[in-house]
């Protein structure tokens, strides 16, 4: 489907904002979202005429619980580290307890220690160097030609995208960073990115299927048809 | 929400790991969108898990928040919206009745489906105040234009966040009628609002 056409966009962003547009179709929405400006803009519209409505609801407290149980998922709070501690040293008192277990304890700490030494099976990142397309840098080196360098988690989910020479563009412009899908498929967007500093981007996949990056520059708001618009400034090949 | 024109700066400080703004963040604007997220999911335990999975939401996707494109209430209240019709499908829990819009806006009977009620007063403030009752204003002109059906079906979907069978049910009518209630009254909206807006500038 063409989410770039106008009313199709309108409608289903309606749908959505709404609420209406429900279950699976509401989930392939929130996917569509990050790969079509036009779809996003089309929602931005819609919240913005309707923020009102969400305006004058009156407020609820939440208890503390919800604000510690943030800090826990995203932080990891001091309170279950020390948790682990209590947990060991009473597993370690009652051990000590029993003094003819002690030859076996010892078997086992070493075995542990063994065990803690195998390296996780992590896959390394990959690195992609993406170099600028202008014409007058071709003769450069490397170092010079270096725009970007994106650096890809080796699950290929996420992306942090880091500008080492950057790209100067204007209040009005921003820059797009696009996936290059293998056989010439056409660029998918990944999203706008930022000129001056680190912008991460997490996906489900990827690596998958994917030949390359690219950056283009693009009106504020990224590319309105979903496809690259502005002048391609720099490239990286995926080089597994 | 508190202070909204702090807003988007403490959300691009977010977006770069600043936990002191978070915070700050948590604090101005939780009260409120767990009031929005209550108003769709009732269940005050589920509602607190949907504003816990909202924050982390905004913690890690602060980044996208684009303050040229959007009002930083708006993208969080969004948010909650989204991930309270999201609980709602997760559990299929029973489907609120209209008392219950009743008895949490405190409305009177004849008022029940009258979407205007929740609609912000235009009460005099500062600038974004303001601007706020001037679109509350126009939406309020543009609701009047609707046809009843009309209005009702955006009351239920948009404040309960039930889907267009639920809307039918709660109503007692087809649910091609209440999709074409819901698709127009939006369309007419729209216009409507797109022609206040061009008579303003």
């Amino acid at each position: 489907m063409d989410y770039s056409r106008q009313p199709l966009a309108d409608r289903l962003a309606a749908d959505y904002v709404m609420g209406t547009l429900r279950g699976p179709a509401h989930r392939r929405f929130e996917t569509l979202l990050l790969a079509h400006p036009a779809l996003r803009a089309a929602v931005q519209d819609w919240q913005a005429r309707l923020g009102v409505l969400s305006a004058d609801i009156t407020p609820v407290e939440p208890s503390p619980q919800v604000w510690a149980g943030i800090q826990q998922r995203l932080f990891g709070s001091p309170a279950s580290a020390k948790a682990d501690v209590d947990t060991f040293s009473r597993w370690w008192q009652k051990l000590a307890l029993w003094q003819s277990w002690a030859a076996l304890a010892t078997v086992a700490a070493v075995a542990l220690g063994v065990l803690l030494q195998q390296p996780l099976p992590v896959q390394p990142p990959i690195v992609v160097i993406m170099q600028s397309t202008d014409p007058a840098l071709q003769q450069a080196s490397d170092a010079i030609k270096t725009q970007f360098v994106a650096s890809i988690s080796g699950d290929g989910r996420s992306l942090v995208l880091k500008p080492i020479s950057g790209a100067k563009v204007t209040a009005q412009q921003a820059l797009e960073l696009w996936a290059l899908p293998a056989h010439g498929k056409p660029p998918r967007s990944l999203g706008l990115i930022a000129s001056d500093k680190a912008t991460t981007v997490l996906r489900t996949s990827l690596l998958q299927g994917n030949d390359g990056f690219a950056v283009s520059v693009e009106p504020s708001g990224g590319s309105p048809t979903g496809a690259p618009t502005g002048p391609v400034i720099s490239v990286g090949k995926l080089q597994l | 929400m508190k202070q909204s024109a702090e807003l988007p700066g403490l959300i691009s400080r977010v977006a770069l790991g600043d936990r002191a703004a978070f915070d700050t963040l948590y604090r101005h604007s939780s009260a409120h969108l767990l009031g929005v997220i209550l108003r769709i999911q009732s269940n005050r335990a589920q509602a607190e898990d949907v504003l816990q999975e909202v924050y982390i939401n905004v913690w890690r996707a602060a980044q996208s928040f684009n303050p040229a494109l959007s009002q930083a209430s708006t993208w969080l209240v969004s948010i909650a919206r989204h991930r309270a019709i999201d609980s709602l499908r997760r559990k299929q829990t029973e489907v609120n009745t209209i008392s219950s819009i009743v008895s949490k806006a405190g409305l009177d009977e004849e008022d029940t489906h009258d979407l205007l009620d929740h609609i912000a007063d235009d009460a005099p403030g500062p600038q974004e105040q303001l601007e706020r009752a001037a679109e509350a204003r126009a939406l309020q002109h543009c609701m009047q234009s609707l046809s009843t059906e009309q209005k009702n079906s955006l009351a239920l979907a948009y404040y309960q966040g039930l889907s267009h069978t639920e809307v039918a049910e709660q109503m007692g009518h087809p649910l091609g009628s209440v999709k074409s209630w819901v698709r127009r009254g939006m369309q007419a909206l729209k216009t409507c609002l797109e022609r206040a807006a061009q008579a303003v500038s």
